[in-house]
């Protein structure tokens, strides 16, 4: 009993020598403060979570929920195929491949564009919550630096995961590449491509959702943007018969041409060079970057 | 002392439209007021001081930077209260101020804890994780105070932080404001259009008017211009024109005299002109009601502006701030 009474003496004691007053309450902070390397982080991440509605109610939540699930449901599916039925029964040319994939979510990807970009770019503006960042360590360019960071990451969820969730499960199931070099090199072709499909995504809805403030007109903007382009190369090339270079002006399919192109693959277009379609990728990605700085740059932000 | 703002011949055009004319502004520490009436040129000073404007002509310093130069360095000491109150209705008022202090420098962990305790400071302690688009316009002014004093600046330029504030919460918000200027020794700007809030809370106030400086000082300097007596007469019924007989009395000794109803304003105040009350009153008959020095409001400051501005390169408008304890 004695010992019992010791030792919960001791005990309290011990616990008497860890206890603190926190004396909580405003106060002068003299610490370390973090650059704007820090603020570009912080404000990417706020993107980030804004894009996918997280910390907003469950209505913010769901259709980009909808779009990811739209992205991923096809690689799911597949696997699913692969697990179930050996791919010596229904031919290795029943799968898609990981550059044909993309096809199965165009839809998603636009529509996930759609969303995006308006939520990244176009709030800010309408909140006023530009000149709130403004008047931090972030000037116009880490400003846009980092919504290009939250649309980059937000997209590639969309465009990097299901290649590489098809990927991972292929290879648990014994139906993906044997050599670890060519595992490797799939895996790089799976993340190159996802970048490409990604910068240029990225850059032509940031590009139409600058123009607006209102984000129902920036998402129907983006869409028409990348339909009436693909609509538009198809007539000139097809029926006015101009030259096979028109096909570069449509910008819904020239990011997943170069993806083809990455993997490998001859595309939907042999008719252009692999260069041709670099080239055109990397105009239009600069041309979107353009129009989104000289918004910016034009923007005037008083308050 | 450095002053907290210095302009020299500050211009800002847009197009055909000058917003600041040639303004020259020395601002010390304490509470300052930036008075003027909508389109005066307040939000365009405070744009140009945080550096969002580039001004057409003159020069700028803040907090001894200049804010197109050294922008970055200049706003991670300012916060900065918007006049805007639209902010993202989704997002709680805790997540914001957490996410502001962490956008003007602060670690993760730092931000966290010191976006409850501005909002704790603040009076909304108990409503932090309330969604911002369900809180009152007074709860939303109160959280961009929070947001801006969160990363602990050494200035905050607050745009209009009473607007659309009823009186009782707009003494309440005077009172924070002034309370956090002199507990953590932050210089704060604010802009009014309402005079008389300027007047209570401000030590010291900048007057604007369609782009151009109409005076500025201390607001006791500002009061001390204009000396006087303020007489005021009991009206008394069966002796009607007494205001007017005190008054001609006094002239008649050599005083210059306005008359308003039984109010009597009397231009100098030394013992000569005490001793001329004194007498005008018994000699009419009136009776005295109230006998004081003459204050001047600062709505004379624009039916009457100083013919010379109250810019003193040796005097900052504010008082003298002790250093920041660190």
């Amino acid at each position: 009993m004695t010992d019992a009474v010791s030792a919960a003496s001791a005990a309290s004691a011990a616990a008497d020598d860890e206890a603190r007053i926190l004396d909580r309450g405003y106060r002068r902070y003299t610490g370390h403060r973090r650059g704007v390397g820090g603020a570009i982080r912080s404000v990417a991440w706020q993107g980030l979570r804004s894009v996918l509605g997280l910390g907003r109610p469950a209505r913010a939540k769901v259709l980009p929920l909808a779009s990811i699930v739209f992205a991923y449901l096809p690689a799911v599916a597949f696997v699913g195929i692969a697990a179930v039925l050996p791919v010596d029964l229904i031919g290795e040319d029943a799968l898609p491949t990981y550059s044909d994939y993309y096809g199965f979510i165009i839809s998603a990807i636009v529509l996930f564009c759609a969303l995006a970009a308006p939520e990244v770019l176009v709030g800010d503006r309408r909140t006023g919550m530009l000149a709130l960042y403004l008047s931090t360590p972030l000037d116009r360019p880490s400003y846009l630096a980092a919504k290009v960071i939250a649309l980059a990451v937000a997209l590639a969820m969309v465009t990097v995961g299901p290649p590489l969730l098809l990927l991972v499960a292929y290879t648990f199931e014994g139906a993906g590449p044997e050599d670890v070099g060519d595992w490797l090199v799939l895996f790089m072709r799976i993340l190159i491509a996802g970048v490409a499909v990604t910068t240029a995504f990225a850059s032509t809805s940031m590009a139409a959702a600058s123009l607006t403030d209102r984000r129902a007109f920036a998402s129907v903007g983006i869409i028409l943007l990348l339909l009436v382009s693909a609509s538009l190369s198809g007539v000139l090339v097809d029926q006015a018969e101009l030259s096979d270079l028109w096909w570069t002006i449509n910008l819904l399919a020239m990011p997943f041409e170069l993806a083809q192109r990455i993997y490998g693959e001859p595309g939907d277009l042999p008719e252009l060079s692999t260069w041709t379609v670099v080239a055109a990728n990397l105009a239009w990605t600069l041309a979107g970057a353009a129009v989104v700085a000289w918004r910016y740059r034009r923007l005037r932000v008083t308050r | 002392m450095a002053p907290v703002v210095l302009t020299r011949a500050l211009t800002v055009q847009f197009g055909a439209t000058t917003a600041l004319d040639a303004v020259d502004v020395e601002i010390g520490g304490g509470v300052t007021g930036l008075v003027g009436a909508n389109g005066a040129g307040k939000t365009t000073l405070f744009s140009t001081l945080l550096g969002l404007l580039r001004p057409t002509s003159g020069a700028v310093s803040v907090l001894g930077l200049e804010p197109r130069r050294n922008g970055r360095e200049l706003r991670a000491s300012v916060g900065y209260g918007s006049e805007r109150n639209v902010f993202p209705d989704d997002l709680r008022a805790y997540d914001f101020v957490r996410h502001m202090a962490e956008v003007r420098g602060l670690p993760r962990r730092e931000a966290r804890n010191r976006a409850s305790d501005a909002l704790w400071l603040v009076g909304l302690g108990e409503e932090r994780f309330r969604p911002l688009g369900t809180m009152s316009t007074g709860q939303r002014q109160r959280v961009k105070l929070a947001q801006a004093v969160a990363a602990d600046p050494s200035l905050m330029l607050l745009d209009e932080p009473t607007d659309g504030l009823d009186p009782v919460q707009r003494d309440e918000m005077l009172g924070l404001i002034r309370t956090i200027s002199e507990e953590f020794s932050i210089d704060v700007v604010l802009s009014s259009h309402v005079l008389e809030e300027v007047e209570r809370v401000c030590d010291a106030v900048v007057v604007l008017d369609a782009g151009r400086l109409v005076t500025s000082g201390r607001l006791t300097d500002l009061a001390a211009r204009q000396s006087g007596l303020v007489v005021e007469l009991v009206d008394v019924p069966d002796r009607p024109g007494t205001a007017e007989a005190v008054a001609a009395l006094m002239r008649a000794r050599g005083l210059a005299v306005e008359t308003v109803g039984g109010l009597l304003t009397v231009a100098s105040d030394d013992d000569a002109a005490l001793d001329a009350v004194r007498d005008a009153v018994a000699e009419a008959g009136a009776r005295l009601r109230s006998l004081g020095g003459r204050h001047r409001r600062l709505e004379d400051v624009f039916t009457q502006p100083d013919p010379e501005p109250a810019l003193d390169a040796e005097a900052p408008t504010g008082p003298p701030r002790d250093p920041m304890p660190t």
